[in-house]
């Protein structure tokens, strides 16, 4: 989950971090009272969800409470990323002698860090022009950053002097920070020196572990959008509302509908459908959940597309799962939404445990075409994108 | 021979009393492994389906000789069932949690690492040396039916791919050695290459297959070991994933992470890099298996 940089400076400054101390503010009047409160002049930024803000006008320094005013009408009616800016943060303006730019991500194995002698600018472009001012760091994560570690990669990156004791520090503290909070990336962009060399945490973009929400205390907003499209929403709904692992579909620009499980075998059938010359009109993935409902819900979504012309129920070769688990939910939603298979084809592979019992529930689908025990993802594939071809030629004669 | 298990496994299942852990368990059982003990805290001295329950790892090890450890544990404890695990002294840990925090994940593979366990895992469905030994649900109740022994080694991303190329190579006559599904997470306890690694030495493995995804740096450690001549059999590869490049990116990656993660990322980067390495690849299961039996004399060229 994207914190807004609000909850990621205040998340920081709990833990006794360097962040700037500021407020939000929904309207222009607001901001100008909390310049005045801070003196007067004071930092405004646009609280979205998105890096390099500076230069869409995201961010402005007001140098006085009316110019905040200003400054915060003229923001406030900007739109981002297809959204209108509804919130800004204000915070005081911080002396900057100096930047640098730290951050904190995982690599495939451990946590990276990647630190730069510069801030305030993109890393890609840094890294370009000036790659030896830029260092990958690859963290134990049973050792974690120690103070002298990060001393010694401030050095390399070209930092000298005095600022590399409170930087070291402030750098290992970060760390555990990134470790304590369970982050999956933390830029601190730039971190900001003064000129005694003291470093202020001016930019902050923060991730937080979807999978450890939970033990931070910390919900995905409820009620917060879902997807636009009402049946990825539906899906969605059902994800939250039942017990199990989660469904997930996400709709594409062709008319094959995809029942595809088992992440991998999903992946090498839509591969195939492509290479065969099929469109899929959407991709799918469903994990083992104790009731049907989550995979009723997929079914739901791709019989009420209006782009779905067939449906391929593509299980890899079924261990722990029964295959009359899967027969049940479709036969559920097929007569659910009214589908004729005779006009809609379905075509099954789907072999495993209790093959014969879903073989049974299937033949109570007219025209659904479930596949021997032999057929391979191939075939299943072959077989639908046949299928789909058929019954567009079906359907153009009979206009 | 095999990989990592075969019929000196002496295996502990952490989270035994758990409606999982009982279900693989019978399974296994019945398959014909030899599960000597089950650990959950506060239930020693109970039986699952005659194995007995200890309330540590430690002791489970002490009293039975358990050297492997299968985890069906909450997402939130696998990182210290790991932990224990390790320190009890076990060298093979099977973690079949998916949704793992990541700082979890890092950290239990760090640790295992660093005492020389193997950690297979995150989200994977098991291991298999055919007839002799098999950690986690792979092969479900009637593993026979798609995993027949023979002498190729497969690794796979997936569990269900797993299944589907051993299936593909039953049909064309061939087994295989031992098969593993490695874990679907970005992290796993190891990476693709150090199994291939192991049945380069495995003198009764002649051939592997790898089955790979977008993301990671997998098959591109692969391609290099390949390239380099540490791996000298055999290897044909099938990379699922590559219509994801026809799509706008539904996910926008942090640029930290796109810059430290790499290019070779896609599916067809993946192809190709493998291809150029020396590595078979091939676009379906049949194709696959048929370039396995080529490679290893099965059928004339």
């Amino acid at each position: 989950m994207k914190l807004s940089e609000d909850v990621a400076k205040r998340l920081l400054r709990s833990r006794g971090l360097p962040a700037p101390e500021g407020a939000t503010a929904d309207d222009p009047d607001t901001a100008a009272a909390l310049a005045e409160r801070m003196g007067g002049a004071a930092v405004l930024k646009a609280l979205v969800l998105a890096g390099r803000r500076g230069k869409q006008g995201l961010v402005r320094v007001a140098r006085s409470p009316n110019e905040a005013r200003s400054a915060a009408a003229a923001m406030l009616a900007t739109e981002f990323g297809g959204a209108a800016v509804s919130r800004l943060y204000v915070e005081p303006v911080v002396e900057i002698a100096d930047e640098l730019y730290l951050s904190f991500a995982f690599g495939d194995r451990a946590p990276r860090m990647v630190l730069s002698r510069h801030g305030g600018v993109e890393i890609e472009a840094t890294f370009e022009s000036e790659p030896e001012a830029v260092r990958v760091v690859e963290i134990d994560p049973l050792r974690g950053v120690k103070p002298w570690d990060a001393v010694e990669e401030w050095r390399r990156a070209g930092v000298e002097g005095r600022p590399l004791a409170a930087l070291g520090a402030l750098t290992a503290r970060l760390y555990d920070a990134f470790v304590a909070l369970d982050a999956t990336m933390l830029e601190l962009n730039p971190v900001a020196l003064d000129r005694a060399g003291k470093p202020s945490l001016v930019g902050v973009m923060m991730e937080i572990d979807d999978f450890a929400l939970d033990r931070q205390g910390l919900r995905s907003p409820l009620g917060a959008p879902v997807a636009g499209n009402p049946r990825e929403a539906a899906v969605e709904t059902a994800n939250r509302s039942y017990p199990g692992g989660d469904s997930r579909y996400s709709e594409l620009d062709g008319d094959i509908g995809l029942l595809v499980a088992g992440g991998g075998a999903g992946l090498l059938q839509h591969d195939l459908i492509r290479s065969m010359g099929g469109r899929p009109a959407n991709h799918s993935d469903v994990s083992p959940a104790p009731g049907t409902e989550k995979l009723e819900a997929v079914f739901d979504a791709i019989f009420t597309n209006p782009r779905s012309r067939s449906l391929l129920v593509g299980y890899n070769y079924l261990q722990m799962a029964r295959c009359d688990f899967v027969a049940r939910a479709l036969k559920l939603s097929v007569e659910r939404n009214r589908i004729d298979a005779r006009a809609f084809p379905i075509v099954l592979r789907l072999v495993g445990p209790a093959e014969a019992e879903a073989r049974a529930i299937v033949a109570g689908i007219p025209g659904a075409e479930y596949l021997p025990s032999d057929a391979s993802l191939e075939d299943g594939c072959r077989a639908i994108v046949a299928a789909t071809e058929r019954a567009r030629l079906a359907r153009e004669a009979a206009e | 021979m095999s990989i990592l298990i075969d019929e000196t496994t002496r295996v502990v299942v952490q989270g035994i009393t758990g409606n999982q852990g009982r279900f693989d368990t019978e399974l296994s059982l019945a398959y014909g492994v030899n599960i000597v003990a089950g650990v959950t805290p506060g239930r020693g001295g109970e039986t699952v389906s005659g194995v007995p329950v200890f309330d540590t790892v430690k002791r489970a090890v002490t009293e039975t000789g358990a050297n492997a450890a299968v985890l069906y544990v909450p997402a939130t404890g696998v990182r210290d069932a790991v932990f224990e695990a390790v320190e009890a002294g076990c060298r093979v840990l099977l973690a079949t949690t998916e949704n793992m925090p990541r700082h979890d994940a890092a950290q239990a593979v760090a640790a295992a690492r660093a005492k020389g366990a193997w950690l297979v895992g995150f989200n994977t469905n098991g291991i298999i040396s055919p007839g002799k030994c098999k950690l986690g649900g792979i092969g479900g109740s009637d593993p026979d039916a798609v995993y027949p022994a023979g002498r190729i080694g497969v690794v796979s991303r997936s569990g269900g791919m797993s299944a589907e190329i051993a299936w593909a190579l039953k049909r064309a006559g061939l087994g295989v050695s031992t098969a593993v599904s490695m874990g679907g997470d970005r992290t796993t306890g190891r990476s693709m290459v150090e199994y291939l690694a192991l049945f380069e030495a495995d003198p009764e493995t002649d051939a592997m297959i790898i089955y790979g995804e977008p993301g990671t740096e997998n098959e591109a450690e692969v391609a290099r070991a390949v390239a380099e001549g540490s791996i000298r059999k055999p290897v044909v590869a099938m990379v699922a994933g590559a219509f994801q490049e026809e799509y706008p990116a539904g996910v926008s990656f942090g640029h930290v992470a796109a810059m430290i993660v790499g290019e070779a990322d896609t599916a067809t980067a993946k192809r190709r890099l493998l291809a150029s390495a020396g590595v078979e690849v091939a676009a379906s299961l049949d194709e696959a298996a048929r370039m396995v039996a080529r490679a290893t004399g099965s059928i004339p060229n």
